[in-house]
């Protein structure tokens, strides 16, 4: 696992000692390696050669897309009652019918019909069919892919949502956003490769395992950001240090540590330390330019919705995740709907009550992003993901009211942009959309979807742990669904 | 009223009708059939994975008869006698397996199929397909007298120490295995390490602490041979020894004091766990007891309190509370369990082979099931409720007869004082509405609350609630006064009870499809004794687990010593002589030193197993003690320092660099044990958890300057400035940290709330003992840092950043706190030669 020499020395001590210095450049070109990166066993040793983990690499083969967008419906919206349309279930409002379902109030047999509360319209030149909830986005159906026969290996917050960050219900394993810069690295040095945006009531359950690295290193761990105030922990200068403070301190700082290294040239890890203080540095001012979104026109900000009193907020981190790709970020998840019970999309009390909330909350931002991305050129490699981590039953949870369980046996999720063919629908569930009928898609074919369109056969990227080449689509492996792909 | 949605009777209907048509008995055993009828859809819904132009998917092939006899992983497709429960029916069926899995077939095309299986599955000898090529088994996977003898199976062995041309710089025989491969390969090793370098690695590899100034000018000018001995001595009967080495036993163990998932909630005194670790490690605990305590602690005859602690071990791991499906949480648990014990003690990856053989390794899957077997009397953690973990995973530490009626008995007093005190909180409620302000007052002494109770009977409360009232506050006192004292509670195993579950091969991994049934045996490969299970008398438990604790610390077993022996390795020189510690196995790495390895592993068991003898021996070594320092010509012929011409630098673990931290600034808190401390976390970083703060407690300053060791680990929320250096992922055994270079690690040095407070503490701590004077600050500050005099140059250099901040108008304490700040930021307070 060591990288040739130049007279003894590896290609980063020749770039320093050249006076090639660190340069976002140096580090991002001329620093890549070629293969993939380090079995965990030789990271330790001090020894072999520092590579930057997030220097951008090449995929297997020609990507759509380049960066992602993973809006997530944290909860779980129902399908039925947003994209997947049930025509049968009218008029059948609080009929007691058999159904099998599974949700957090275990297996049940039969249950109390919620009709869909929305009416459904068609859009677009594909028709597809979108309800009342998404006034905006029903515009954009066109460029849009409907997943409506999703499936995931569990029916509880806790598991499922592992499932569709992870791959798995067990906790342990990276997430999306860490297989996806384990395998490209980031364009931009200067800003993190994998950003995830929080809603302000509160992250989701089981926070932090919904981003974790798991078994990888820290470099492909998620980078919170806000969008408001310090975009990202530890970004500004402590309280009342001013800037030239910070560049006195960080020079001389640096010779004592070129005069450390000096005796030392052989380990690139110091050499590496040293030039991280330079890009630390440099972020401290690239993040909050790509976080200032003073910088938009009054018509951006009002597309996205800033200036309405519940699509504010989301709208606001749908620019910030615009910006962020257009800097070259790979990987953007935006979370609507935190903390607990109607705060996100888990309804089980009120169903119009949730879900108008969180409709008006992210609908015109959505279309909104969708629109500025596709006006400047970027919605064809920028791969747009939306959904939840499972659907919602045709059923009422409860013997009063309209709340509806969850429900993993089917469910609609949508993809845009990013190679992705527009105005398209795969798949059906039942008359009820209680469970996925036709073309059946499992979460791990979206996974594997999702990196198709980077650019890798989901079967062949893979991780060395634990004794075994890890996938993010599992041993099993899983297949991209070819039906969306333009 | 009941309505039916579904149509499906009126589809049976129109069925039947097509079923007559198309699929008459009589005709599926032709080859007609099969090649007008059958094929068509095998072609169009089965061969894209199980074909003959496939990678044949769980092994299967249905391309010709042989195949579908044969079948994959999961058993056979079809089986002749018994055709109605063919696998093949089963699957299309969507019963345990579900296939075709994008959309279950049409039910013609499934009547079809049903029929032809029926039938026998016929398949004309013209219409059958060449199974694809390379899909056969790999030689190395079978349990046979060549895989037997692979290096790692075979027993250790105690090779002679070779002869080496470079005697002088020899102290002991590691140096020899050593030298012998460097003069092979034509190479020197350097010279040794500076006297100020050797006893702040030697320090930091032992305790994870720095020396001070005066440890280390007492070693330099210590001029007898004995002198680094009297160094090693002093630190392995340091405390802070087992601090240091306990961590990393927690790394393999993952240890974590919550269960995450949506909950994520805390496991109940498992800090006595790590207490019972850094205590074994401190006093030097033969391993082959430490392994026995936490397999089968709970077995012993009689238990004792640490083996009871110890058994800690088996409730370290993740745990879904509201798993989807119970059985298979089971055994995701009992795999957890499985594999960290394989991987840690044994150095295999036992793990790969539950869903079907070990790839890799000569490890069956029968062979993952029964040793699974020895687990199989666990209860799991718990059942949803934390009454069900109390239940199955809480108990005293009880050691005798004597306390566990000590225990009983306080439980049930315990019980009834709950019940008491419903009663008087109930009273005390309505008399708090009932009562004038004086009596309120006065209702604060014990005392009187019953006669101000009587006072309104029949104004508000009944004759009987006050009498009960009375009863209950008398009856309380008395338990309080009288109850026996408390036994101290801890997480530990507990099993079903003498008789364990019975288990199955499971097929591929599925714990709702079992296969035939196995007893516990450990793996063939390693051609081992039967295991020798006798029934504890103490405890409600099988003895399987004492079985298998005593087989892994035997001197008779190939792997736990020298997986043992590896680590020590490992922990000295930052890498194992196996890279792969917790992989021996055919994937792993090769031994670069497989004589030493030996050679030291038979040294550990002829000298009872102990840690610190081998510490020492290593340390003594010429091969530990030398430079860092690079050499041309070794660098080129070796860049990775595979055969050891130099010792390799590190950087300071997390743990070590925040002890580092306190230390520096001489806040260190070195109280050692008991329940975990919380370091304050930003609230950006709490802002990611569904509740903010939620499970995150508060400790005072002093307590947060305690050792890192101490610092609660919560599963989703892990402390920011841990993370950021490579804390280990706490979810699965790790046997390796990474070392990663970041510039959030830039970021969170320069730039968070704790490190800018720890420089604010640094810079009182320097004004205080080395009084106003910049130059004199500096210097205390560099050597506090580095622990060496820093010379003028580096003085100097501080005292001009001082200077010229104070110019810029900057305050002259925050002068020095940023000074401060830059020193925690040298590569050399990180680095370690």
């Amino acid at each position: 696992m060591t990288e040739s020499n130049f007279c003894g020395r590896t290609r980063r001590e020749f770039l320093w000692q050249t006076g090639a210095g660190f340069t976002g450049t140096a580090l991002a070109g001329l620093l890549s390696d070629d293969g993939f990166l380090d079995r965990q066993t030789v990271a330790a040793d001090g020894q072999t050669a520092w590579k930057n983990p997030l220097a951008p690499k090449k995929p297997h083969f020609e990507p759509q897309a380049t960066s992602v967008i993973f809006l997530y419906m944290y909860g779980g919206p129902s399908h039925i009652d947003t994209f997947d349309y049930k025509p049968k279930m009218k008029g059948m409002d609080n009929k007691t019918i058999e159904v099998k379902t599974f949700g957090r109030g275990g297996h049940r047999n039969q249950g109390r019909i919620v009709e869909p509360r929305w009416n459904f319209k068609q859009y677009g030149e594909c028709g597809q069919w979108v309800s009342d909830l998404f006034p905006h986005k029903a515009e954009m159906v066109d460029d849009i892919a409907f997943i409506h026969s999703m499936t995931a290996d569990s029916p509880i917050h806790g598991s499922a949502m592992l499932m569709m960050n992870s791959g798995k219900i067990l906790s342990g394993s990276p997430c999306l956003g860490s297989w996806t810069t384990y395998g490209l690295g980031s364009e931009n040095q200067n800003l993190p490769g994998f950003v995830v945006m929080l809603d302000p009531r509160g992250g989701p359950i089981s926070g932090a395992k919904n981003w974790s690295c798991g078994y990888m290193p820290a470099s492909y761990q998620a980078t919170i950001m806000r969008s408001k105030g310090t975009p990202i922990l530890n970004l500004a200068p402590p309280e009342g240090m001013s800037r030239e403070t910070q560049v006195k301190l960080l020079a001389t700082l640096d010779q004592y540590n070129r005069e450390h290294q000096a005796t030392r040239q052989d380990n690139s890890d110091l050499a590496a330390r040293i030039a991280n203080y330079e890009l630390a540095f440099r972020m401290q001012t690239a993040a909050p330019e790509a976080t200032d979104i003073s910088q938009e026109t009054a018509a951006t900000q009002e597309m996205y919705g800033l200036n309405g009193e519940k699509s504010g907020t989301f709208g606001r981190q749908c620019l910030l995740a615009r910006r962020l790709v257009e800097r070259g970020v790979r990987f953007v998840q935006i979370y609507s709907g935190g903390n607990h019970n109607d705060a996100n999309w888990d309804a089980h009390g009120d169903l119009e009550h949730n879900h108008n909330l969180h409709a008006a909350e992210t609908d015109k931002p959505i279309a909104g992003l969708l629109k500025d991305l596709k006006q400047r050129g970027m919605l064809k490699n920028t791969l747009i993901v939306w959904g939840g981590e499972f659907g919602r039953q045709p059923t009422a949870e409860y013997a009063k009211g309209t709340g509806r369980d969850h429900n993993s046996y089917g469910f609609t999720m949508w993809m845009a942009g990013g190679g992705i063919k527009g105005g398209t629908s795969v798949g059906t569930t039942d008359e009820l959309g209680s469970k996925a009928v036709e073309d059946r898609f499992h979460v791990k074919n979206l996974h594997a979807t999702i990196l198709n369109q980077l650019g890798f056969d989901p079967n062949k990227l893979s991780y060395f742990y634990d004794g075994l080449d890890q996938r993010l689509v599992g041993v099993e492996g899983a297949q991209p669904i070819q039906q969306i792909i333009a | 009223m009941m309505t039916r949605l579904s149509t499906s009777l009126m589809t049976l209907l129109v069925l039947s009708t097509s079923f007559w048509t198309a699929t008459g008995t009589a005709s599926a055993q032709s080859p007609a059939f099969y090649k007008e009828k059958v094929l068509p859809i095998l072609e169009a819904k089965c061969f894209d994975c199980h074909g003959p132009k496939s990678e044949l998917k769980g092994g299967l092939f249905l391309g010709n008869r042989e195949g579908l006899l044969e079948g994959g992983e999961s058993g056979p497709s079809v089986d002749p006698d018994a055709l109605e429960d063919s696998l093949l029916l089963d699957a299309i069926n969507y019963g345990s397996y579900e296939m075709p899995p994008d959309s279950k077939l049409p039910d013609e095309e499934i009547e079809i199929l049903t029929a032809w299986v029926k039938a026998g599955a016929p398949i004309p000898k013209e219409a059958e397909f060449e199974r694809p090529e390379g899909h056969h088994a790999n030689p190395a996977t079978l349990v046979t007298p060549e895989t037997k003898n692979y290096w790692a199976f075979r027993p250790v062995a105690d090779p002679l120490v070779p002869q080496v041309t470079n005697s002088d710089r020899v102290s002991n025989s590691i140096d020899n295995f050593i030298l012998q491969k460097l003069e092979a390969a034509n190479l020197s090793p350097v010279s040794p390490a500076e006297k100020q370098k050797l006893i702040r690695r030697a320090y930091y590899d032992l305790i994870g602490l720095p020396p001070t100034i005066n440890d280390i000018e007492a070693f330099v000018n210590d001029e007898s041979d004995r002198a680094f001995e009297k160094v090693i001595d002093k630190l392995l009967n340091s405390p802070q020894y087992g601090e240091r080495w306990g961590r990393h036993w927690l790394d393999l163990v993952r240890y974590a004091e919550t269960n995450s998932y949506e909950r994520d909630g805390t496991k109940p005194f498992i800090w006595r766990y790590r207490d019972y670790v850094i205590k074994s490690f401190n006093e030097d605990k033969p391993y082959n007891q430490f392994i026995k305590e936490q397999l089968a602690g709970d077995e012993f005859e009689p238990p004792t309190p640490d083996s009871i602690v110890a058994t800690g071990y088996y409730r370290l791991g993740i745990w879904d509370d509201e798993p989807v499906d119970q059985k298979q949480a089971l055994y995701d648990d009992l795999d957890d369990i499985l594999l960290t014990t394989s991987q840690v003690f044994l150095g295999l990856t036992m793990n790969c082979a539950r869903c079907h053989d070990h790839k890799i390794d000569p490890l069956p899957q029968k062979d993952y099931y029964s040793f699974l077997a020895f687990f199989n009397g666990v209860k799991r953690y718990g059942v949803r409720s934390h009454e069900s973990v109390e239940d199955a995973s809480i108990g005293p530490i009880a050691v005798n007869a004597e306390d566990r009626k000590r225990n009983d008995a306080r439980n049930s007093l315990d019980r009834e004082l709950a019940e008491h005190d419903r009663k008087i909180n109930h009273v005390d409620r309505r008399l708090q509405e009932l009562m004038t302000p004086p009596e309120k007052e006065d209702f604060q002494a014990v005392e009187v609350r019953v006669d101000i109770a009587r006072k309104y009977v029949g104004k508000g409360l009944s004759q009987k609630l006050v009498s009960d009232y009375a009863e209950a506050v008398r009856r309380r006192q008395e338990i309080l006064d009288t109850r026996p004292p408390e036994v101290a509670q801890a997480l530990m195993v507990k099993e079903v009870g003498k008789t364990p579950r019975e288990t199955f091969i499971l097929v591929r991994g599925n714990a709702n499809v079992e296969g035939a049934r196995v007893e516990p045996s450990f793996p063939s490969v390693l051609s081992p004794p039967e295991p020798i299970i006798q029934t504890p008398s103490m405890t409600e438990s099988s003895g399987r687990r004492t079985a298998l604790a005593n087989w892994i610390a035997s001197d008779e077993n190939q792997l736990t010593a020298r997986v043992m022996v590896n680590r020590i390795w490992q922990h000295h020189f930052g890498r194992g002589i196996v890279g792969s510690s917790n992989n021996f196995g055919n994937i792993g790495d090769k031994p670069t030193h497989p004589e030493l390895l030996d050679w030291l592993a038979t040294r550990f068991m002829q000298g009872g197993w102990k840690l610190k003898a081998m510490h020492k021996l290593i340390m003594l070594s010429s091969t530990y003690q030398l430079s860092s320092q690079s050499s041309q010509k070794e660098l080129a012929a070796d860049p990775a320092n595979n055969l050891y011409w130099r010792f390799n630098m590190r950087r300071l673990s997390s743990e070590e660099l925040r002890d580092s931290v306190h230390a520096a600034n001489g806040s260190l808190n070195l109280k050692m044990g008991g329940p975990s401390i919380y370091p304050i976390i930003p609230q950006e970083v709490l802002a990611g958890q569904s509740r903010p703060g939620a499970g995150w407690g508060n400790s005072s300053e002093e307590e947060r300057a305690r050792r890192a060791v101490y610092i609660f680990i919560k599963r989703s929320l892990v402390e920011p400035l841990m993370a950021d250096f490579d804390f280990a992922d706490v979810d699965s055994t790790c046997p390796v940290r990474f070392v990663t270079t970041q510039p959030t690690q830039a970021l969170s040095l320069l730039n968070s709330e704790y490190m800018n407070r720890q420089a604010a503490v640094f810079a009182g701590f320097l004004k205080k003992k080395a009084g106003a004077d910049s130059a004199k600050q500096v210097e205390l500050g560099l050597t506090r840092i580095t622990q060496r005099r820093p010379t003028r140059t580096e003085v100097d250099r501080g005292v001009e950043l001082i200077e010229s901040l104070k110019k810029d108008g900057v305050p002259d304490d925050v002068a020095l706190k940023y000074y401060c700040l830059a020193l925690f930021n040298l590569n050399e307070f990180l680095y370690l030669d």
